[in-house]
């Protein structure tokens, strides 16, 4: 069955705007007259006189300055160190741990400033792979809005006065029998926990509190209820044949996302023999990237996730004789059926998660695992996940103490509750605490309400660790030297303890005590702290291992679960770039698009088209949304696949005090987070909406401005019809000619056997992408705009369509219309194509495609440049030459990918564009084997040619060969999935020979023989029989 | 092989000047076999080699005592087992009370030379290597007096536009010659056939009369001057950015001439990121203080050119230690590619094995560093044309691969960089 794909709601309505933006490619007025200073409503216009005096000053001025050279100093290192050469870089293993995500990097460092993050392939629990918010941390490094010293009371100090007034201010309230409070987020350091433990060692009646804005409190009780253990279970979802995931977008946010996407593209990867799929179920209210990745996806609103979940309990409890609950029927129990007998047909290889906040749910989950005879399979509680320890019920309790005037002191540690919980109650509440304190790197809502402010150290400054799992340990180690006058957080607390040991040597001291014996490999402690160090983590050989009884009330739970509600819900989530919001500041995360919408730099209501149309709502209109007291006021945006009567909004947006690129960005979600029974719950019924009469907001999407005109560009085929022919889905697209059908390649004018010098002598360089592993997150986004300098370029830009991305991900929807069953129809061509485009469907299936340069071999782009700006390599790269260009856009214009950027501005140094480029700090992130691109030039994926001319230049050094695998691209590297492949189709042995003589291979519009370097492979769904999970 | 390699870098040295008038390519041969030096003779050890990477920070085969004393004949003074022993442990000589180890340790200001760990044929390769030296040092200046041979070429170049001047006004001269008999002529005419002649006028009108009867003299002068006029434009225009010849005035008057010339002191000792970077780098003050911690009064400007350094790194000349307070040296920098060119040293210096004055010039005998080459795009753009791709020895360059090109250019093509890809835009712009 063909189906067709749309880029967007706009294409699938035929807006006249986007009909505007189709056909009119540089549709905008240009601004010359403005240029020339004169109005363009005046009625004198430049004259020709004028024209020829600006030209005469501009010639004139620019021979004058390039007649005097400019002097450039060299400074030497005075004593160089050992490790650095000049020009080659250097590279650290270390770790990301920011409460949210957990990943352990490899930090590649040029004369010590580090400029981009890998994931480090040692790790046990990341095993090499990261993703967007990892690969933009290097960037929060060189944010100028962190705070250059602590503050005392809102004023520069010195550390040595902040501390003496901190330890006098904690003794005073200890002293009083007040309360001494730590909130901080999941803390995964075991010795930054220790730290914390001496602190509160030292301070009578202090405690510990965990909050997470985002929180896995249900998550931790629920299994405490289930198993008597207050943990999270390891989940493999490598191992599971089928996946069922109510509402846990475990691809993007859920827990461990860097992990999990891994291990499910292992699952849905045919490769190496390799025949079978996993099976996906998503049940959800909005669209997620884990739906949109699902086969099978259900619409449910917010409140009947927990109903569902206890109807599918009770189907599989009767099939293995579990104990029935009182559960009413719901519209999907049909569904419920099929679903319950691929996950009863699969016992022991099958996950069920949920990603409610609510325990009573997890309970039911919980049990669901039980009885499929998950635990020790896909399941774990022998080694328990440390990533989260969020307690919900202990920071409602902390409010109410600090309501009552009980509370002391409270230290504020990566956590920034005046924004996440930022009501006029928590605001009283803080009021009443005499003494507060914060650890932030910078002067954010929480800390500007703050008495002392401690910065804290950037991730990439400090030391430390992490132990994400029971067992697996991982460092953190310097890369900078501290680029300001800051602290680590666990240092400041030991000081305040009394301890004056630094945190390197209280960390050294740690490992050497508490984790040497946890091995035995290695006999001397000091070895062992450098070979941890070398290698960034450490994996412990034995640990005590916990019992899996399952103990749960099973009833209780179910009685206790939410009820399934009418009317309008509101449903949160976290975007994949911004998550909940810690990195508020960094523009690489606000300028990715959102893998669904494709909207940069804006939160939004999300509706479904339909309900819209009911409502009155066309997208942009701004609306206001009420839940019990909280109202929050924003724009429309028209989602296909969201349940009906159901808004969705992303928190981590709004922030008012994160520094200049993330402040007002969008508004904030967090006061629509409830607390009921000990948890937060993310979302709500009975909300009140209204559609205000504000003038439209204007969303800033990529989606609308590169039109494939609905042609075959996204292949895919079912898992039994692949099985059957490897090449489904995929067959050669023929030309009509006068001699009948042919092939683009037997129609080909450039006749390559006739045209010497084409050869590929030495190495020919290509991509290769899988689509079944690619899960469309835009890891490969932000890691390509680390790389190569790739300019922020801000919303209005964005609006604009003149995004600098060099690479994208095509989103498509499907429509039910196709070819073939139109003529069942009864339609006509033209009305068959009007159809295509008319939406058939509340649930469309969900496509992602990577787009970059494809390097064509007959590229398009080159024979129309009318300077040679663009030539093409003997080892078959696109060659682009910035100081060759002059700018006429034809390439741009003639490039059948539309993967071509022009740089309509200098985007440096530029108070327009007031991003990384523009100060001295943030410019520390470029890369210096990579040109920064000046106003007017084209530039465009250049397949990473400088990690290419680096591989190539360490063999030749070596007198050897480049080995398989040993160059990658950045988009390769911050692949989350390895999907991205790149290698040399000369070497017979590579991968991506391998890769690309499968039969799902094909070129992006084969049809006009454009002879790619870059090829995709049929994405494949598991989707065909309900029995899907097929083996062959 | 070696003996042959060694002396033509010595005469390549020597007349660098001339060598680059008269060819480019023999000095480019020249670099491509040194560099593959280590690859033919790494069997036993390599003399030149561990002299150059020991020794020369305070030895030179020559007279002159650098920190230690000048090394020519030195296999001849004394004994090679002494020398063993001297080279491997000289303090433990010292201390051991040998009469001769003392008298040169006294001799020379008591500076410890420093142990190596050498094996006793490491030892005997390097003297064997000065032994080699010593014979061919005084034969170097006697092998052709500067511009010998090379004089011909300058002079076949000066003469040339010389040539050209000398016909032009032989040209005029019989323009001029030809107007006149021309005139005359017409005079004769005119007077047979009774035609008037001419009204001569005075003054601006006379001019005017003059340029009405001279159209093709003045149309010959136009042309002479635009094609005049467009030649020098183009050569200054394009002479804009090109910092050929660039001197500055730096910071420490170091000279080259001093350390690379007469020291012998290799590139590499200093530069030592050209073998493995991009960058060359410009060395850190403290590995000056290797030799400088002994060496503290140069030839030519005493103390005061040294006394910077001790400056930058924080050295107490009387109290001989460190006083920690350092301060970066600001060099003004002579080689500056834009940023869109990507260039990498280790690139040309170990795979190509280009040898440092291609590039960079005689510099062993700049007093004053001066950047040598254009370093316009035409001028990498030349070198990549002309120079062939030693292959041999390169796993790199494999067989499959060679057998290839050998298909595509023929058998007996010179395979350049060019047709290695070399001159495409992304392998410098990116």
């Amino acid at each position: 069955m063909e189906k067709r794909y749309w880029k967007g709601v706009e294409e699938l309505n035929n807006d006249p705007e986007f009909a505007r933006l189709r056909d009119n490619e540089f549709y905008e007025h240009l601004p010359v007259d403005e240029v020339l200073q004169k109005k363009a409503d005046s009625t004198d216009s430049t004259s020709r006189r004028d024209f020829l005096k600006f030209v005469g000053f501009s010639v004139a001025a620019a021979s004058l300055a390039a007649c005097e050279a400019p002097v450039k100093k060299a400074i030497p290192y005075v004593v160089k160190p050992e490790e650095i050469t000049l020009g080659v870089p250097n590279y650290y293993a270390s770790t990301f741990a920011d409460g949210n995500d957990y990943c352990s990097v490899v930090v590649k460092t040029r004369e010590g400033r580090p400029i981009k993050i890998e994931g480090n392939e040692m790790s046990s629990v990341t095993k090499g792979v990261s993703n967007a918010r990892v690969q933009a941390s290097v960037l929060s490094l060189y944010d100028s809005a962190r705070l250059k010293q602590p503050l005392a009371k809102g004023k520069s100090a010195e550390w040595a006065q902040v501390d003496g007034q901190i330890i006098a201010a904690l003794k005073e309230q200890a002293a009083a029998g007040k309360q001494i409070a730590v909130v901080s987020s999941s803390l995964v350091s075991p010795t930054a926990k220790k730290a914390l433990a001496a602190f509160l060692a030292a301070h009578a009646g202090s405690r510990h509190v965990v909050y997470d804005a985002v929180s896995y409190s249900g998550l931790i009780k629920g299994n405490n209820s289930s198993f008597g253990l207050s943990v999270i279970p390891t989940y493999q979802f490598d191992k599971a044949e089928v996946i069922v995931s109510f509402g846990a977008d475990f691809l993007a946010n859920w827990l461990s996302p860097i992990e999990f996407s891994r291990q499910y593209a292992e699952t849905r990867r045919l490769r190496n023999g390799k025949r079978a799929l996993s099976r996906h179920h998503q049940f959800e209210s909005m669209l997620s990237l884990s739906g949109a990745n699902a086969d099978k996806r259900h619409k449910i609103k917010p409140s009947q996730q927990s109903a569902v979940v206890a109807s599918l309990y009770n189907k599989i409890a009767a099939a293995t004789g579990g104990k029935a609950i009182d559960a009413a029927a719901t519209p999907f129990d049909k569904t419920l059926e099929t679903v319950a007998s691929e996950l009863i047909a699969a016992k022991g290889k099958s996950l069920v998660v949920s990603g409610s906040n609510d325990s009573n749910e997890q309970v039911l989950v919980n049990a669901i695992n039980q009885l499929l005879g998950n635990y020790g399979n896909t399941i774990s509680l022998e080694r328990p996940c440390l990533l989260k320890s969020s307690d919900d019920a202990a920071v409602a309790q902390l409010m109410n103490d600090a309501t009552a005037g009980t509370v002391g002191a409270i230290v504020f540690w990566n956590s920034n509750p005046a924004y996440t919980m930022g009501d006029a109650a928590f605001k009283s509440s803080l009021g009443k605490v005499p003494v507060k304190i914060s650890l932030s790197d910078r002067e954010d809502e929480t800390a500007s309400q703050c008495d002392y402010v401690c910065p804290d150290h950037h991730y990439l400054e400090s030391w430390g660790d992490a132990e994400p799992y029971k067992g697996s340990y991982s460092l953190m180690q310097p890369t900078i030297r501290p680029l300001f006058n800051t602290r680590q957080a666990p240092e400041s607390l030991l000081r305040w303890a009394g301890f004056s040991t630094d945190y390197y040597s209280y960390l050294t001291d740690n490992w050497k005590s508490s984790f040497f014996g946890q091995q035995s490999g290695i006999s001397s402690s000091e070895a062992f702290w450098n070979q941890s160090l070398r290698d960034g983590v450490f994996q412990a050989s034995f640990f005590m291992g916990g019992s899996s009884t399952f103990i749960g009330d099973v009833s209780a739970a179910a009685a206790a679960l939410t009820k399934p509600a009418s009317g309008p819900e509101i449903v949160l989530y976290e975007k994949t770039g911004l998550a909940n919001g810690n990195q508020g500041n960094n523009p690489w995360l606000h300028e990715l698009p959102d893998p669904i919408t494709k909207v940069c730099w804006d939160n939004y209501f999300a509706v479904l088209p339909s309900y819209a149309e009911k409502m009155g709502w066309r997208q942009g209109n701004v609306i206001q949304v009420s839940v019990g007291n909280a109202t929050v006021k924003g724009p429309v945006l028209l989602q296909p696949a969201m349940a009906d009567e159901t808004i969705a909004a992303a928190v981590g947006y709004g922030r008012t005090k994160a520094g200049k690129a993330g402040n007002q960005v969008g508004f904030n979600a967090y006061p629509f987070v409830s607390l009921k029974g000990g948890s937060l719950v993310y979302h709500a019924s009975g909300v009140k909406i209204t559609k205000t009469v504000e003038d439209d907001y204007k969303l800033a999407s990529t989606q609308t401005h590169h039109t494939m005109m609905g042609r075959e560009i996204v292949k895919e085929t079912t898992l039994a019809a692949w099985l059957k022919d490897p090449k489904a889905g995929n067959h050669p697209e023929l030309i009509a000619s006068h001699d009948g059908p042919k092939t683009p390649a037997e129609l080909d004018l450039w006749a390559t056997e006739k045209e010497p010098g084409f050869e590929r002598p030495n190495h020919s360089w290509g991509l290769g992408i899988d689509l079944n592993a690619c899960i469309g997150c835009g890891a490969c986004v932000v890691a390509c705009n680390a790389e190569n300098n790739v300019p922020v370029v801000g919303k209005d830009e964005i609006g604009r369509a003149r995004e600098m991305h060099w690479i994208r991900i095509d989103r498509y929807y499907t429509s039910d219309t196709t070819k073939e069953n139109a003529e069942a129809k009864g339609l006509g061509k033209l009305d068959m194509y009007g159809e295509m485009e008319v939406p058939a469907a509340d649930n469309p299936q969900v496509m992602f495609q990577p787009v970059m340069c494809q390097h064509c071999n007959h590229a398009p782009c080159e024979t129309v440049c009318p300077v040679a700006a663009t030539t093409h390599s003997s080892d078959g790269l696109n060659m682009m030459a910035y100081n060759r260009c002059v700018g006429t856009r034809y390439c741009a214009n003639n490039c059948p990918y539309k993967v071509r950027r022009y740089n309509w501005f200098k985007y440096s140094d530029n108070e327009q564009f007031p991003y990384n480029m523009q100060d001295n700090l943030g410019k520390m992130v470029l890369n210096p084997d990579v040109t920064v691109r000046s106003r007017g030039v084209m530039e465009k994926c250049s397949m990473c040619v400088q990690r290419i001319q680096y591989g190539r230049l360490e063999a030749k050094k070596a007198g050897r060969r480049p080995a398989d695998g040993e160059i990658k691209t950045a988009c390769q590297q911050g692949c989350p999935t390895n999907a991205i492949v790149f290698g040399d189709f000369n070497d017979t042995k590579s991968e991506i020979n391998a890769l690309f003589n499968d039969g799902r291979s094909y070129h992006l519009l084969a049809s006009i023989n454009t002879k790619p370097s870059v090829f995709y492979q049929t994405k494949v769904w598991n989707r065909e029989g309900e029995a899907g999970h097929s083996h062959a | 092989m070696s003996e042959k390699v060694s002396f033509a870098r010595i005469k390549h040295v020597k007349h660098m000047r001339q060598f680059v008038l008269r060819s480019l390519k023999t000095s480019l041969l020249a670099g491509v076999l040194l560099a593959v030096l280590p690859f033919t003779s790494f069997a036993q050890p390599n003399g030149e080699a561990l002299f150059k990477a020991n020794c020369t920070a305070c030895h030179v085969v020559g007279e002159d005592v650098v920190v230690g004393p000048g090394l020519k004949n030195v296999h001849t003074k004394y004994k090679e087992d002494w020398l063993i022993k001297w080279i491997k442990n000289s303090q433990s000589l010292v201390k051991a009370g040998d009469a001769q180890a003392v008298k040169v340790y006294e001799q020379y200001n008591k500076v410890a030379m420093p142990a190596f760990n050498f094996s006793d044929d490491e030892v005997k390769a390097v003297i064997a290597y000065i032994k080699d030296e010593s014979a061919k040092a005084p034969a170097a200046p006697a092998a052709g007096g500067p511009g010998a041979d090379g004089g011909v070429t300058a002079e076949d170049k000066d003469a040339f536009p010389l040539t050209l001047v000398l016909a032009a006004v032989v040209l005029l001269a019989l323009f001029l010659i030809l107007n006149r008999v021309q005139k005359g002529l017409r005079k004769v005419i005119n007077q047979r056939d009774g035609i008037p002649e001419p009204v001569v006028l005075e003054g601006k009108a006379g001019i005017k009369q003059w340029v009405r009867g001279n159209k093709k003299i003045i149309a010959l002068l136009v042309i002479i001057a635009t094609v005049i006029g467009s030649v020098q434009g183009w050569n200054t225009l394009k002479a804009i950015g090109v910092q050929q010849d660039y001197a500055p005035d730096q910071p420490i008057k170091f000279s080259h001439k001093l350390h690379v010339g007469q020291n012998k002191i290799d590139c590499r000792y200093c530069h030592s990121g050209a073998e493995k970077s991009k960058n060359a780098g410009i060395p850190s003050p403290n590995l000056c203080m290797n030799c400088h911690k002994y060496v503290k009064k140069g030839p030519q400007y005493g103390t005061e050119e040294i006394s910077k350094i001790y400056a930058a790194v924080g050295w107490d000349v009387d109290k001989q230690q460190y006083t920690g307070k350092q301060k970066a040296i600001e060099w003004t920098r002579i080689h500056n590619l834009p940023d869109h060119a990507y260039f990498n040293h280790s690139q040309h210096v170990k795979v190509g094995g280009v040898e440092c004055q291609t590039c960079h010039g005689p510099v062993e005998e700049m007093e004053t560093m001066k950047q040598f080459s254009p370093l316009t795009m035409g001028w990498c753009i030349q070198c990549h044309r002309d120079t062939q791709v030693k292959m041999e020895g390169n796993g790199y360059y494999s067989e499959d691969y060679h057998e290839k090109l050998k298909k595509q250019y023929g058998a007996d093509a010179k395979l350049t960089v060019e047709k290695l890809g070399g001159t495409e835009c992304a392998r410098c712009h990116y």
